[in-house]
């Protein structure tokens, strides 16, 4: 009886506290993801200025223009961001934004579905990229879950989201370059 | 080099058997929409070489104008000679015939292939065409994000009732393989959109067989990702299994002709292996259309070249029951 009143007494306070801790983690988040699109919107920016350097890729016949157009716009993103390294795009806060939303669509109701999806695209095993390193050329692509999706910020054309063994990959669509990633950013 | 393409395609012909009596009859109508159906081909061996003489000898018949890649259009890398031993070599004798290539990425294709121009992509990764009464939408089922859904949703808002409305992509919705089945995180978000714009019927690939689905939630959904690649001995019969083949690569013919759709899956070997005439679904009610059973819907596993089982029997009908403004015709039609 004592410990049912006990229970009773600070069952309400024990909810305020997770409220005020949900609240923290969201105000916490969405400013994870807005240093994240910002971030992302500057390298855009470059993307484009790089791009503005070499003659423009259009629907073309010759293979071997779109190979040339990529390897030219790979190179020119190497110039300008000589320097690029983990987490200048994934900062820390934005890290943990992330953690967090994936955290709950591989561990929350559509988790098996999630999973499969990966599973379906042949996913890549024991391989690691590193920014500014391409995409390997023969390797497939894993299918990103729709349902996640929906949960990240949405991004530019330039860029998009791959996963790559666990890693969360922020790729560079043309270039098909890693711009940047989250180690083991699923679960 | 022109030479030895000749003697290849000359030597494939000698060799290959006999066509069989085709049973299967196109309508052939001069406003119809006609095209084949690819999937998982761009391996460059020599099975993908056959399918694609098959294809070229099969348009002597049925003069198709072009043909829908489900995507896994050119494996294993994108330097120049990829694109010519996977694509542009066999399936020479279509392109100088004037025949249209329509791709979808599969996981296997550099994204920068929505760049060559003989796959009609124009650089966008998902897009839409028409032809005669038949609206195409063409999605990246390797990236589904919010922007392409949004996209699709208009572009289905926009498409006229009177119109038939087929999606493509890569990854099945309904799949009985037993190597990557379906596509059920894409199945969510994508189905409710189908249904609710009446899309008529769906292609896809990935999974290395030939399968019809049962309609689903009066939906017909193809998977034919036999092509090129095959996975012998793969399919596994679900309740959603229609007909399977799994022995064999294999290319789909289909004709459109106002409210019927026409189709003949054919084997790399020149067999029949599933054919029938699908009735357009006018649903008032978009969820309401559900299939009566067709009278031989017949599951063909591996073992079973016939498309029969051993005893010869109809795979016990899973079909949901109630009466239904679609029709379907599995088998010859009456006309």
């Amino acid at each position: 009886m004592q410990a049912l009143l006990l229970v009773a007494l600070l069952a309400p306070g024990w909810a305020l506290a997770q409220t005020a801790v949900s609240d923290k983690e969201a105000r916490e988040d969405a400013a994870g993801f807005k240093e994240f699109s910002d971030h992302v919107k500057e390298y855009v920016r470059l993307h484009k200025s790089a791009e503005a350097t070499i003659p423009p890729l259009k629907p073309t016949d010759r293979p071997e223009m779109i190979t040339a157009y990529q390897q030219a716009l790979v190179r020119k993103i190497r110039e300008a961001r000589p320097r690029a390294k983990r987490g200048d795009i994934f900062t820390h806060k934005a890290r943990e934004a992330f953690r967090h939303v994936i955290r709950s669509e591989f561990l929350g109701p559509q988790a098996a579905h999630a999973r499969a999806t990966i599973q379906q695209g042949a996913p890549l095993e024991k391989v690691h990229l590193q920014v500014n390193q391409t995409y390997p050329e023969s390797a497939p692509h894993t299918t990103v879950p729709p349902t996640l999706l929906l949960q990240l910020p949405k991004l530019p054309n330039e860029v998009a989201y791959r996963i790559v063994d666990r890693d969360l990959v922020l790729l560079d669509v043309k270039a098909n370059l890693a711009v940047d990633l989250i180690p083991k950013g699923i679960p | 080099m022109r030479f030895r393409l000749f003697f290849f395609f000359a030597l494939l012909a000698l060799l290959a058997p006999a066509q069989p009596a085709d049973e299967f009859k196109f309508p052939l109508k001069s406003n119809s929409v006609r095209f084949a159906a690819i999937g998982d081909m761009g391996t460059g061996q020599t099975r993908q070489y056959e399918v694609a003489q098959r294809m070229v000898g099969a348009r002597q018949r049925f003069p198709f104008d072009f043909v829908i890649m489900l995507g896994d259009n050119i494996y294993g890398g994108s330097s120049p000679r990829d694109f010519e031993k996977k694509f542009e070599i066999p399936y020479k004798p279509l392109l100088d015939a004037g025949v249209k290539f329509y791709a979808a990425l599969g996981n296997h294709d550099n994204p920068n292939e929505r760049f060559y121009k003989p796959f009609n992509i124009n650089g966008a990764a998902y897009y839409t065409f028409k032809k005669g009464n038949v609206r195409f939408f063409v999605l990246d089922s390797n990236y589904m994000d919010p922007k392409q859904f949004a996209w699709l949703e208009t572009q289905l808002q926009n498409t006229g009732s009177g119109d038939w409305k087929i999606c493509y992509f890569h990854h099945s919705l309904y799949s009985s393989g037993r190597k990557h089945g379906a596509a059920t995180d894409l199945r969510l978000q994508l189905e409710p959109l189908f249904v609710k714009y009446s899309v008529n019927v769906v292609f896809s690939g990935h999974e290395h067989v030939y399968e019809r689905a049962q309609p689903q939630k009066g939906i017909y959904y193809f998977t034919e990702g036999a092509s090129g690649q095959l996975r012998r001995g793969n399919l596994k019969a679900t309740d959603s299994t229609g007909k399977g083949f799994d022995a064999d690569r294999t290319f789909m013919l289909v004709e459109i002709v106002g409210d019927e759709m026409y189709f003949e899956t054919i084997s790399r070997t020149g067999e029949t292996v599933d054919s029938g005439v699908i009735q357009r679904q006018l649903r008032s009610s978009a969820t309401k259309s559900l299939l009566p059973a067709p009278n031989n819907a017949v599951w063909t596993p591996a073992s079973d070249r016939q498309g029969l089982r051993p005893d010869g029997s109809a795979r016990p009908p899973a079909w949901p029951s109630g009466s239904s403004d679609t029709k379907i015709f599995i088998g010859l039609p009456s006309a």
